[in-house]
């Protein structure tokens, strides 16, 4: 089977979603979640099995199958996946955050969209993956943030839900401008739109130097917005915190990974000119610095955990901008036993998706029970449900990079790199954020453990889905696995 | 020739100007109408004759109509006189005008205005047929990855409006 075919059955099984929602007389909708579930588990499985060879076709300009394309399309995926399984259990808000019931109509209604929406952004996100043109990236790109449009309004009936899709939609039209503003300087200073080409054209004599910065900067902003990098990073807290959890959960790791991909191999059409490269190094450390400082500082005094997870998003954009700022450069260029700066980014990003869905993951349970998302109101819940007090327990450790959790290597390979290349300021910046880190993480862990609950605030025993038990029970082993034994995850990054 | 694009590329500021300055939206509307035209006369300069009239016939005539239809369904009245604090339109300017003179320094020194600072570009080949028959040709031979992934935007747009306006928000 054909790589290519992956898209079109997460295409495929979306459309099916969507028609068994339109015409199948279901009793109970969450089944075609199930449905979406099954077949991702399926998608999944198919990734390690296809055939990648290419061919000559013009189709191979527009799409790569190299083991980095395999490994974001393996994360969005999984993200999608357990992004479905949250929705599950999320579907008692859902229901009662769109439509009003109507007389006749399904008590359900407005609830399969909901599933079969983020198929077609699992698509979207695994195109991303492998584009290597600037139009298939483009497309690619808009694919996932119209949906992402879609999503984060989808709670009608709330005003968060619906301030937040606004403000992404104005924010995220405005950073698409820049985007497209970027390729159509790109193009006309190298004349191809083809991401190998340029690479080689950027890096002939008489390029146009001012011009292919110029690019480089309208394309930075872009970038910049869609992972959340300082100062572009003002939408964040106000869509994480509107828009439903299932969801924040979606922008915070699918959206960020497929990002990051695009804007490494943006970012790597301009290492092989010596000139461009110092340049662009200087950029990625300025925006690295800014990230780290005040995604950590500013998440110090949220009281509200969904805010907290938005601010934590941007302090490991941090992170991993500090690895991209940490290029080699030819003066510093050491043996090749060091790991590259794609690697590095990539096993970051496997660990931030590990232990931010798991967060998550326990969040979604809790708010379907409780209305509470305020840290205060998590205040004593080991006491009545531990399961859940342990899972968040290994996720806030591995995000604040405790050892023994794969969150550790991923900040262990980080710093190493910075540590590599000199980059001094950066490391210090990194080891403030990381400190910062340790506080409010742990802070949650100790509220949860450590103090009594609220007057009247009891959170009583939740019950957890199956599948959502099944799905924290693995996430919780992948990072302590990942912890003990990182060389299965890099081995996967390549 | 160096006239016609000083005379349209003026109409275009002078309609993007008028969209932000106009307080009533039908005639910011219709400014826009008049902004596009002149984009589109500067397409035509440029020989690129099918996105000229694309730009008129979807843009000036679909998308606007839409827009106006639009804003006197929902009967939006002329916008109330707004006040901002001194401190955002201090940062407003700062951005804008940074912004252009960021553009005028990259266009000064880049030295795009002149054709040898840039690369050289194949046309669409094939003499004797129009422009639209190359690029009807392009998108559904080379293109076609991309227009597969533009048919499954669309149908997430269809999708999302659909869900989104289904019944009357309470």
């Amino acid at each position: 089977m054909p790589v290519y075919a992956l898209e079109i059955i997460v295409v495929g099984i979306g459309l099916l979603m969507l028609m068994l929602d339109a015409f199948a007389d279901l009793k109970d909708k969450r089944a075609i979640g199930y449905l979406g579930v099954i077949g991702l588990i399926a998608v999944f499985g198919l990734l390690f099995v296809v055939d990648r060879t290419s061919s000559d076709s013009p189709f191979w300009q527009f799409y790569s199958a190299d083991g980095k394309s395999m490994f974001y399309k393996g994360i969005a995926v999984l993200t999608t996946l357990i992004v479905l399984l949250m929705a599950i259990d999320y579907s008692p808000v859902t229901i009662a955050q769109t439509a009003e019931p109507e007389e006749g109509a399904h008590p359900q209604a407005g609830l399969g969209e909901f599933f079969s929406l983020p198929l077609f952004t699992c698509a979207g996100l695994m195109w991303m993956a492998s584009a290597t043109h600037l139009v298939s990236i483009f497309v690619a790109l808009e694919t996932v943030t119209i949906s992402f449009y879609v999503l984060v309004a989808y709670n009608r009936r709330n005003v968060g839900s619906l301030e937040a899709g606004v403000k992404y939609l104005i924010l995220g039209a405005l950073s698409t401008g820049f985007l497209v503003y970027g390729m159509a300087w790109l193009y006309g200073m190298t004349g191809s739109m083809q991401l190998s080409e340029i690479a080689t054209k950027l890096q002939a004599d008489g390029i146009n130097e001012t011009g292919a910065l110029f690019a480089f900067a309208l394309l930075l902003t872009a970038m910049a917005f869609k992972v959340g990098a300082v100062p572009f990073h003002q939408w964040i807290p106000d869509v994480y915190q509107g828009a439903p959890t299932p969801i924040t959960a979606f922008l915070s790791v699918g959206s960020k990974a497929a990002g990051f991909i695009i804007f490494m191999r943006i970012t790597a059409l301009y290492l092989g000119n010596g000139y461009l490269v110092g340049k662009i190094t200087l950029v990625l450390t300025i925006l690295a610095i800014l990230t780290l400082i005040v995604g950590n500082l500013a998440a110090l005094p949220q009281s509200n955990f969904k805010r907290l997870l938005a601010y934590s998003s941007v302090a490991h954009a941090g992170f991993l901008l500090m690895a991209m700022a940490s290029t080699p450069t030819e003066t510093v260029a050491k043996s090749g036993e060091s790991m590259s700066v794609g690697s590095v980014v990539s096993f970051y990003l496997g660990a931030y998706l590990l232990m931010t869905l798991l967060a998550f993951l326990v969040m979604t349970v809790i708010r379907a029970s409780t209305s509470g998302e305020s840290i205060s109101s998590y205040a004593g819940i080991a006491r009545t449900n531990p399961f859940l007090a342990t899972a968040l327990l290994f996720s806030m450790a591995s995000l604040a990079g405790i050892p023994l959790t794969v969150g550790f290597f991923g900040k262990l390979f980080v710093f190493k790199l910075a540590f590599e290349q000199e980059q001094w300021i950066l490391l210090a910046c990194g080891i403030i954020g990381a400190c910062a880190g340790f506080y409010y993480y742990l802070k949650i862990a100790a509220s949860m453990f450590l103090s009594s609950p609220n007057e009247g605030e009891t959170v009583p025993a939740i019950r957890v889905s199956p599948a959502a038990a099944i799905c924290m029970v693995l996430l919780m082993a992948a990072i302590i696995y990942g912890g003990i034994n990182p060389s299965l995850l890099l081995k996967l990054v390549g | 020739m160096i006239f016609f694009f000083y005379l349209f590329a003026a109409l275009a500021i002078c309609g993007g100007l008028g969209v932000i300055a106009y307080k009533n939206p039908v005639t910011s509307a219709f400014s826009m109408i008049v902004s596009f035209l002149g984009l589109a006369a500067l397409f035509i300069q440029l020989d690129a004759y099918l996105v000229g009239i694309l730009q008129i016939l979807v843009y000036a005539g679909a998308i606007m109509v839409l827009f106006i239809f639009i804003i006197m369904l929902l009967d939006i009245k002329e916008e109330e006189e707004k006040t901002f604090s001194a401190g955002r339109i201090f940062s407003a300017s700062i951005a804008g005008i940074g912004f252009l003179a960021l553009v005028t320094l990259v266009l000064v020194r880049s030295g795009v205005g002149h054709k040898e600072a840039l690369p050289e570009v194949a046309g669409l080949g094939g003499a004797g047929k129009s422009d639209t028959h190359h690029i009807g040709e392009l998108l559904f031979s080379h293109y076609w990855f991309p227009i597969q992934i533009v048919g499954v935007l669309l149908l997430v747009a269809t999708v999302g409006v659909v869900v989104l306006s289904r019944k009357q928000l309470r």
